[in-house]
């Protein structure tokens, strides 16, 4: 079932916007299949729907062990971990609060803390559930993109926006320069409205940052 | 009333955060940081939504495929485990004789009871650590001056309770003071006694240098 309606998807997708990005980038359509698939798992403990997750994400997750721990015994142990975690407790992804890949991170993030910190075999009662807090911290309301349009006229910002990731500067390209809306950005780089939110986010904090350098 | 936090991690360190890259200690003050300020609970969650987008783009590492296989059957095999998200809640105690509210990341560390040593307007209580990384709670009282001193590392001081000066201004509740082993500063309390959470750590390998590690232009915007 799965299988069908996410090929479907595909295609719609694919048929609206031909060729917009690289192939290396993650579309919403894979977010909108992966969360499906961990709901498939939540509800129905779907083997299918997780061989399909596992067989994306786990080669991933490998490289980014690789990257974190530098072996590969590690890398497989944090690979099986996480995606322990991911079938064992699936029921607690929450869609609203971010994406499938977002939740994946976080739970390898933390297998990597309690990997490293049993390692070190310290007494003392650090836990990365503890530390990196996953559940919900309240709502924000943004007030700073204001103060920051006008900021963001001066010349002295302009120097910065060539070092911002290319992922970000993409973005703060279209809103301030184009002057495109949230919506038509997120449609234009066919990325989740929410991404496009926070690496508007993550970029003026950096900007901020740049700013205030005086080495810059 | 609330304190607007004002001086926050540089984004660098949160970023080091949010993969787990910093020495436990170090995360222990930035989580009780976030703790106390919505402005860095955002940028986290929002760091670590790029993290993920990062590793779901990741060109695939190869095994062989009777590896990935074997993995799969076992975790399929394995029975679902009943979770629920906790609240994150802070959570009193009583510190001097008054009932002080503390960060829900510092709970672990508070479940044995605190011994206080005394030196003059200052108190500290060790919470955990050994050789160049201590964690502890500092209570200055009012109007006192916490000595000069040198450190071979890091020294982070996160204000849970009242306020603390020093030659570059005035922390409240949540702001974050880093100190490396160039600064001398004479933190110094007025009117009120002042709580911290005070960590020494190994100095840290930035990009940029000891000297990004705040982030000291956003209080002109929060």
């Amino acid at each position: 079932m799965l299988d069908s309606t996410s090929v479907q998807r595909h295609d719609d997708r694919n048929y609206q916007r031909p060729g917009i990005q690289g192939s290396m980038s993650v579309q919403p359509q894979d977010n909108a299949q992966w969360e499906q698939a961990l709901t498939f798992i939540a509800v129905d403990r779907d083997k299918q729907a997780y061989s399909q997750l596992f067989s994306y994400f786990a080669p991933r997750l490998k490289a980014f062990g690789l990257k974190m721990f530098g072996n590969e015994q590690q890398a497989m142990e944090m690979v099986q971990d996480t995606m322990l975690n991911v079938w064992q407790k699936a029921r607690l992804f929450d869609a609203s609060r971010g994406c499938a890949s977002t939740w994946i991170f976080t739970i390898a993030r933390n297998v990597r803390f309690d990997m490293l910190r049993k390692k070190q075999s310290r007494k003392d009662e650090l836990s990365a559930d503890d530390l990196f807090f996953d559940g919900d911290y309240p709502e924000q309301e943004g007030t700073d993109s204001n103060e920051w349009d006008l900021w963001l006229l001066a010349e002295k910002v302009a120097p910065h926006f060539a070092k911002l990731p290319p992922a970000q500067r993409d973005v703060m390209e279209k809103v301030y320069l184009e002057e495109k809306s949230h919506q038509e950005v997120s449609e234009e780089l066919a990325i989740p409205l929410g991404t496009v939110k926070s690496r508007i986010r993550l970029a003026l904090d950096r900007l901020r940052e740049a700013i205030d350098d005086p080495r810059s | 009333m609330i304190h607007a936090v004002k001086h926050h991690p540089a984004l660098e360190l949160l970023e080091q955060f949010i993969e787990a890259s910093l020495a436990p200690e170090l995360s222990l003050a930035i989580a009780a940081h976030l703790d106390l300020c919505p402005h860095c609970q955002r940028i986290k969650m929002d760091l670590e939504a790029e993290a993920g987008a990062h590793l779901a783009a990741l060109p695939q590492a190869q095994s062989a495929e009777t590896d990935w296989q074997q993995m799969l059957d076992f975790i399929t095999d394995q029975p679902e485990v009943a979770a629920q998200l906790t609240q994150r809640q802070p959570f009193a105690v009583q510190i001097q004789n008054s009932e002080i509210l503390l960060p829900a990341s510092l709970k672990p560390l508070l479940k044995n009871k605190l011994k206080w040593l005394n030196l003059g307007g200052i108190s500290t209580a060790k919470l955990a650590g050994e050789d160049q990384h201590n964690v502890s709670l500092l209570y200055i009282r009012k109007d006192s001056e916490v000595p000069q001193h040198t450190h071979l590392g890091l020294e982070i001081t996160l204000v849970l309770k009242g306020k603390i000066y020093d030659e570059s201004g005035c922390y409240g509740e949540g702001d974050l003071l880093i100190n490396t082993p160039d600064h001398t500063h004479t933190p110094r309390t007025m009117s009120e006694d002042c709580l911290c959470l005070s960590v020494l750590t190994a100095p840290l390998k930035f990009k940029k240098g000891l000297t990004r590690l705040l982030n000291p232009l956003q209080h002109l915007f929060y």
